[in-house]
């Protein structure tokens, strides 16, 4: 008989007798009543190893009062999950690009940066997406032509190569169709073709666009893009010297911010741009007049353009110049002053409600929710309030107002999407680059094949006022409020 | 007795003010005389005086002669105090030196030609010219007075004269004997007048250091101990041997046993350890040894002579091995309050980095988890939980299970060893958690639970040997993964116990024509772990065997490299030694030669700061090589392991990497960030951080790699908020690039290692003690780092996990007689260099008050505040035990 204490994970049992006649098996049956731990799962560690079910004690030359130490547990054995577990690695190449949360670049075709920026801020609207893979080869209608037809149909290869694709996409197709259809884009300097002003390429593929995504029946409403860009305008037209007034309508892709000195902000700029002067034949006077033409929004859509109006002709150097000024324009804008009486009627009750709602996340009462504080907040609600906008959208074809009968309306508060900055001196000279948010909130910088991860704050830098990039056309998101 | 300073001064001045007094005007002399036109009334009297003396010196009358001889020494001795410019009497009698020279010369033997030539000797100080050691000459047939009598400077002389004319003699192989007579005077002079540097340096002039201990007392041991060990940095080999001798035995002579054993260990020489053991008679003290000790990571057994009681002898060996040190730690952590466990995205702190990288990819990435196994390892070190791998595993979600399948195959091994990490050091609790994954079939699983073993007994000696029994049982298994495992386990575990059951198991490996080639590498290595610095035979045969067995084709491959590293580990610090074994290197095929060389020559004298070794190394990095030759890397690593030790060096080796970097080949700058973090490990230097910055965002991505892993290395243990907000940047920078991103994570978790309460520094005791086992961990993993892609990227990453050996708690913990913790307060500061300064010099600069227990950052030193204890070791690292001080008195 010998004693030896046991050591046990902290505890020790002393006094353990062993008989050494026996197996150590039945040492190990007595520390399994000591312990719980199964005669199979201890690890009795003596001097050189460990001890063995069928050793022989004597060989192992075990001491009285000798102190052994015992590893093992009760607990579960760990096993491996019943599902494996999918990396990242494993993936095939496309998910791994869905995986990195933004698109692939568009690779530079020799001055393409105009054309780049704007395919990548385009695409950042599903909408259009959406309506582009509805889009049928075959189902021409009649009052495309063959180059706009042609275009749409690269437009929407183009996309679809940027989703799938982890590198860089190379626009050759789109581009031949592009300068095809305008051929004022295959203007060569030096043998090189030049570079483009990017507001036109964007008002001309959204032309195109619209003429060709236009439904057979062809009526105003089934107009996607209008009904995802165009923006109503209601006109008063004035002449303070006859007196008269007349009013108009139009219908227009983007709003224009006009730049002069004492514009500061892009607010103060869109106000701007829809107050005009016109010189027109006044009935009245029987010659011509001056006439004040003050425009109001009339109906929204669902992706407001605000295009600031930085080039102008100078005529001494024979270019487009560019005004450096810096503008400012907020990450969240509301343009419910810029709107008619009519839809501001409408809108106010969707605007109480998305003050309520805000108010509540805030933990306040919908009652003593004050607006000062929806502001400030807002700009963190920002992604939340979007993705309520977006599960609403699928199907949203129709009604550019927001009397829908969906149950979402327009607030008049638009979010910041995309925004297409030019660098440089000139608009036929420079670089262009999209910066783009993405549903996961990220803003991502397109600069030709390099897509980067850029900081909101540094998005609201673009603002010019140096040579830094500067914004130059800018695309808000309509926020919704369901009721 | 002895001519102080001021007496003298003063009395001069006095005259002066005298002669000033009496001669208001000076102005009819100047006009006079020209010549002597800035003299003084008072000095011209002097100088006439002089010359009259020299005059009467040569004068016939021996009386006369006494007389003026008398007079010129009064004069002399006056004002031989004045260092800032030769004295006047000096001055005065310069144009007649030439003239009493030939007059002694022709003098008869007397007592007054004695006088003369004492008087001679001094006037040869300002005189003689160089070379000829006159003054020596005249003082060795002069009277032989008492040598302090004409002054410091005079003394000081005379000990330079001594130097030099001891060097002709050792040429001329004659006697030296009258020498002697002058240094044992001179060496007395110097020991007790605060100037034990100056005697020092004579008594090494005169290779005769023996003499310092008859000279040391209690007020001046210390200084001179102080001065002899940092002497020795510079000396070449065997002097610096020699001279920590002397300092040994002086320290032992006054008692002073935790220096004593401080050198001791740093001649790792065990007799003198043990000569500690049995010349202190405390036990309290003892126990102050064996925590010194167990500080320095080597296996030491107590034996019945150095401890006689049973009882006590178990006791002080347990604080040996370590068995205290988790608790320790957790002592300071929960003191400190840092016991609750971090998960990785506390140390990424994404949401610092708003936007960027914010919300990850949907599906897991296998790099990702892995860098985040990591990261959860590096970070929650020691601390026993974390938020991965030790939560309760529920069967419903069952995380703990969960996490370490979210690894894949090799993933796996580095997951279950991370359990290892977490809970290092605490053994009981380590082996219960590891147990269950032994039981799996899966292998990279089991491997990594051998591994966590090996980790969880870093460091620490356990009676049962449980790494040993569990994972000797497992090296000779099918699954070379798993053999992997248990070999690398027990390299972690038995580093520097030069074990020789675990020899004999591992040898055969390493000679085994079949075992793949990893196994062999790592292998190699756990052996070279095994027998650090100890210049083993046998096992350095078996390397050399397993080398030379290789193919062509394997010697090309990235593990290969562990093999010469495992050589080299054999002599690690041993200087000389290797010699043999670098000839028997210079037999090896080509492609691994001259790594090989550069590796044995680098590990060999690792920690020296010899300096021709470093140029050796430098002229290596200099040369620009024909493709495919890779011993560069290890020489830049060499470079830095030589110069590491002390300060001077480690600058001037920072300097030098500068300058390889910009004109070195690619090769070459790949290491260069390696070796700079070497040179600075857990001691963020601004200027290296910046360098280290600047070498992230390299275009060449293996430097960058390098360098954001030095980054990590330099800020290991630190919380260093420089480098914490550099890497989130690298992070954000290298999001797409993987690999990078990888390294980027691994750097994060080694900067917030430990939460901040480790170091990975090998250097402890002030810096003048290197720890053999962590300095073989750390150069094992920079050596992996030499090929990032094959080793660390690829499905070796476990090699991080060496890093455990230079793992320790950078704290001071106090601890009472009866090792209980206790608070008490300390003053904690930037060190200060004191060496060779008089009095008592402030040792801490900058400092703030803290309680015990606290942290120490690099080149930080702690002293008691309190005159209530007194600690048993002047060097407050680690553990410290405090007895109370009988002579305290309340205020």
């Amino acid at each position: 008989m010998l004693t030896v204490s046991v050591k046990w994970q902290k505890k020790v049992f002393e006094g353990i007798e062993i008989d050494v006649t026996l197996p150590p098996y039945v040492f190990k049956a007595q520390l399994y009543d000591l312990t719980g731990v199964p005669p199979e799962r201890q690890k009795i560690m003596v001097k050189g190893g460990l001890l063995k079910d069928d050793a022989d004690w004597s060989a192992i030359g075990v001491k009285d009062g000798q102190k052994l130490m015992m590893m093992g547990t009760a607990d579960e054995i760990v096993k491996a999950p019943e599902k494996a577990i999918v990396f990242a690695e494993d993936l095939p190449e496309e998910e791994q690009a869905t995986n990195l949360g933004y698109s692939a670049g568009l690779v530079n075709l020799g001055n393409t940066c105009y054309m780049n920026s704007t395919v990548q801020c385009l695409k950042s609207v599903p909408e259009l997406k959406s309506a582009l893979s509805n889009y049928s080869l075959a189902g021409r209608s009649n009052d495309v032509d063959q180059t706009s037809h042609m275009l749409t149909v690269a437009t929407r290869e183009l996309f679809g190569d940027l989703d799938r694709s982890v590198n860089a996409v190379s626009p050759t197709q789109f581009w031949m169709t592009l300068r095809k259809k305008f051929p004022q884009f295959s203007q060569l300097q030096n043998g090189m073709h030049m570079q483009q002003d990017a507001e036109e390429c964007w008002t001309q593929l959204l032309y195109t666009l619209s003429q060709s995504l236009k439904a057979p029946a062809s009526s105003e409403d089934s107009d996607a893009v209008k009904a995802l860009f165009g923006v109503n305008l209601r006109s008063r037209v004035h002449c303070q010297e006859s007196g008269e007034e007349s009013s108009e309508t139009e219908s227009v892709y983007s709003l224009k911010c006009h730049i002069s000195h004492e514009v500061n902000h892009l607010h103060e700029g869109l106000k701007h741009g829809l107050k005009g002067e016109l010189e027109k034949t006044s009935p009245a006077l029987g010659r011509t007049a001056v006439y004040l033409k003050e425009s109001l929004i009339d109906s929204l859509p669902r992706y407001l353009t605000v295009q600031f109006v930085r080039f102008f002709w100078k005529r001494e150097t024979n270019q487009k110049a560019k005004i450096l000024r810096k503008v400012d324009y907020p990450l969240e804008l509301d343009i419910f002053d810029l709107c008619s009486e009519d839809l501001r009627k409408k809108l106010e009750a969707p605007r109480q409600k998305l003050r309520d709602e805000e108010g509540k996340k805030l933990g306040l009462q919908p009652k003593s929710s004050s607006k000062d504080i929806d502001v400030k907040m807002t700009d963190a609600e920002a992604p939340s309030s979007n993705e309520g906008g977006e599960s609403s959208t699928a199907g949203q074809q129709e009604g550019a107002s927001s009397s829908s009968e969906k149950g979402t309306h327009m607030t008049g508060i638009y979010d910041l999407v995309t925004v297409l900055t030019h660098k440089g001196r000139s608009a036929d000279s420079g670089h262009y680059v999209a910066w783009v948010k993405q549903e996961s909130g990220k803003w991502i910088q397109y600069d030709d094949s390099h897509p980067s991860i850029q900081r909101e704050e540094d998005i609201t830098k673009l603002s010019g006022g140096g040579d830094w990039h500067m914004a130059y056309i800018i695309m808000y998101k309509a926020r919704f409020v369901s009721m | 007795m002895a001519p102080g300073p001021d007496p003298n001064s003063v009395g001069d001045g006095a005259k002066r003010d005298e002669a000033t007094t009496k001669v208001p005007s000076k102005d009819p002399k100047k006009k006079d005389d020209k010549k002597e036109e800035d003299l003084s009334e008072e000095d011209l009297q002097l100088k006439q005086n002089l010359e009259l003396y020299v005059e009467r010196v040569q004068d016939p009358n021996p009386e006369l002669q006494k007389a003026a001889l008398e007079s010129m020494r009064q004069e002399i001795r006056a004002s031989t105090s004045s260092m800032t410019s030769v004295p006047k009497p000096l001055k005065f009698l310069r144009p007649h030196y030439g003239t009493l020279k030939e007059f002694h010369k022709n003098m008869a033997e007397s007592d007054l030609k004695k006088l003369l030539a004492d008087i001679l000797s001094v006037l040869a100080l300002t005189m003689s010219a160089e070379g000829e050691r006159e003054s020596l000459g005249y003082r060795l047939t002069g009277s032989e007075g008492d040598i302090g009598s004409w002054g410091h400077e005079y003394v000081r002389n005379l000990a330079g004269e001594i130097a030099e004319e001891y060097t002709v003699r050792q040429g001329e192989e004659s006697s030296i004997e009258d020498l002697m007579d002058l240094v044992q005077q001179i060496v007395a002079f110097h020991m007790k007048h605060n100037a034990e540097t100056e005697a020092v340096d004579l008594l090494m002039d005169v290779e005769d250091l023996d003499l310092l201990l008859e000279h040391v007392d209690r007020t001046n041991f210390r200084r001179t101990c102080n001065y002899l060990t940092s002497a020795a940095k510079y000396l070449p080999g065997p002097d610096d041997m020699l001279v920590l001798d002397i300092a040994y035995m002086i320290y032992i002579k006054f008692e002073e046993y935790p220096n004593a054993l401080q050198i001791a260990l740093f001649l790792d020489n065990m007799q003198y350890v043990k000569q500690v053991f049995t010349s202190c008679t405390d036990l309290l003290r003892k126990k102050q040894f064996c925590y010194m000790i167990s500080r320095h990571g080597i296996t030491f057994e107590l034996d019945p002579e150095m401890v006689e009681n049973d009882v006590d002898r178990e006791m002080l060996q347990d604080i040996v091995n370590n068995t205290k040190l988790s608790e320790g730690y957790l002592t300071l952590a929960r003191d400190i309050e840092v016991m609750e466990a971090k998960t990785p995205e506390d140390i990424y702190k994404a949401h610092l980095l708003d936007g960027r990288a914010s919300s990850g990819p949907s599906a897991d990435s296998a790099r990702q988890n892995l860098a985040a196994t990591f990261v959860n390892a590096f970070v929650n070190a020691g601390f026993g939980q974390d938020k991965l791998m030790t939560v309760p595993s529920d069967s419903t979600s069952g995380s703990a299970g969960n996490w370490l399948f979210k690894n894949k195959e090799h993933g796996k091994t580095s997951a279950a060893a991370s359990l290892g990490m977490i809970l290092l050091w605490d053994v009981d609790a380590g082996l219960t958690h590891l147990d269950k994954y032994f039981h799996t079939n899966d292998n990279p699983i089991i491997a990594g639970a051998l591994l966590g073993v090996g980790i969880v007994n870093c460091g620490i000696k356990n009676d049962c040997d449980p790494a040993l029994a569990l994972l000797g049982e497992y090296i000779d298994k099918e699954d070379s993964s798993v053999r992997i495992g248990a070999i690398m386990g027990l390299g972690i575990a038995y580093a520097g116990s030069q074990n020789d059951q675990i020899k004999s198991s591992l040898s055969p490996i390493l000679n085994d024509a079949k075992a793949p080639l990893d196994v062999i590498a790592f292998a190699a290595l756990s052996l070279g772990m095994i027998y650090v610095g100890s210049c083993n035979e046998e096992v350095a045969q078996s390397i050399i065997f397993a080398l030379m067995d290789r193919s062509e084709a394997e010697l090309g491959e990235a593990l290969t490299r562990f093999l010469p590293l495992g050589l080299g580990l054999l002599y690690l610090g041993k200087q000389e030694s290797v010699e043999a074994t670098a000839e028997v290197s210079k037999t090896f095929n080509e492609k691994i030669r001259k790594y090989c060389d550069m590796t044995l020559l680098s590990c060999a004298y690792a920690g020296t700061g010899n300096v021709l070794k470093v140029q050796d190394l430098l002229a290596q990095c200099g040369e620009h090589l024909e493709k495919g030759d890779n011993h560069q890397g290890p020489a830049v690593l060499g470079l830095a392991m030589v110069a590491m030790s002390e300060e001077l060096g480690l600058d001037m080796a920072i300097r030098s990497l500068e300058r390889v970097l910009q004109y070195g080949e690619q090769n070459v700058r790949r290491a260069v960030p390696l070796a700079l973090g070497l040179l600075c490990i857990s001691n963020p230097k601004v200027t290296v951080m910046d360098t280290l910055s600047r070498l992230s965002h390299d275009t060449d991505s293996e430097v960058a790699m390098s360098a954001i892993i030095s980054l990590g290395l330099i800020g290991a243990g630190t919380n260093n908020a420089r480098i914490a907000g550099m890497l989130r940047n690298l992070s954000s920078y290298y999001y797409k690039d993987a690999s990078l991103l990888f390294c980027v994570r691994i750097a994060q978790g080694l900067v917030h290692m430990g939460k901040g309460l480790l170091t990975l520094s090998p250097f402890h005791s002030e810096r003048l003690l290197l720890s053999p086992t962590a300095l073989a961990g750390i150069v094992t993993l920079l050596h992996a780092c030499l090929d990032m892609k094959s080793i660390i990227l690829g499905k070796y990453h476990f090699v991080l996990y060496f890093l455990v050996l230079a793992m320790q708690p950078r704290m001071m913990l106090t601890v009472d007689e009866n090792l209980k913790p206790i608070s008490v307060p300390v003053r904690v500061g930037q060190a200060v260099d004191v060496v060779g300064q008089a009095g008592r010099p402030k040792t801490i600069t900058g400092f703030q008050t803290h309680s015990t227990p606290v942290l120490l950052a690099a080149g930080e030193r702690a002293e008691l505040a309190t005159d209530k204890y007194i600690p048993l070791s002047p060097i407050l690292e680690g553990f410290i035990i405090l007895k109370e001080n009988p002579d305290y008195r309340e205020e």
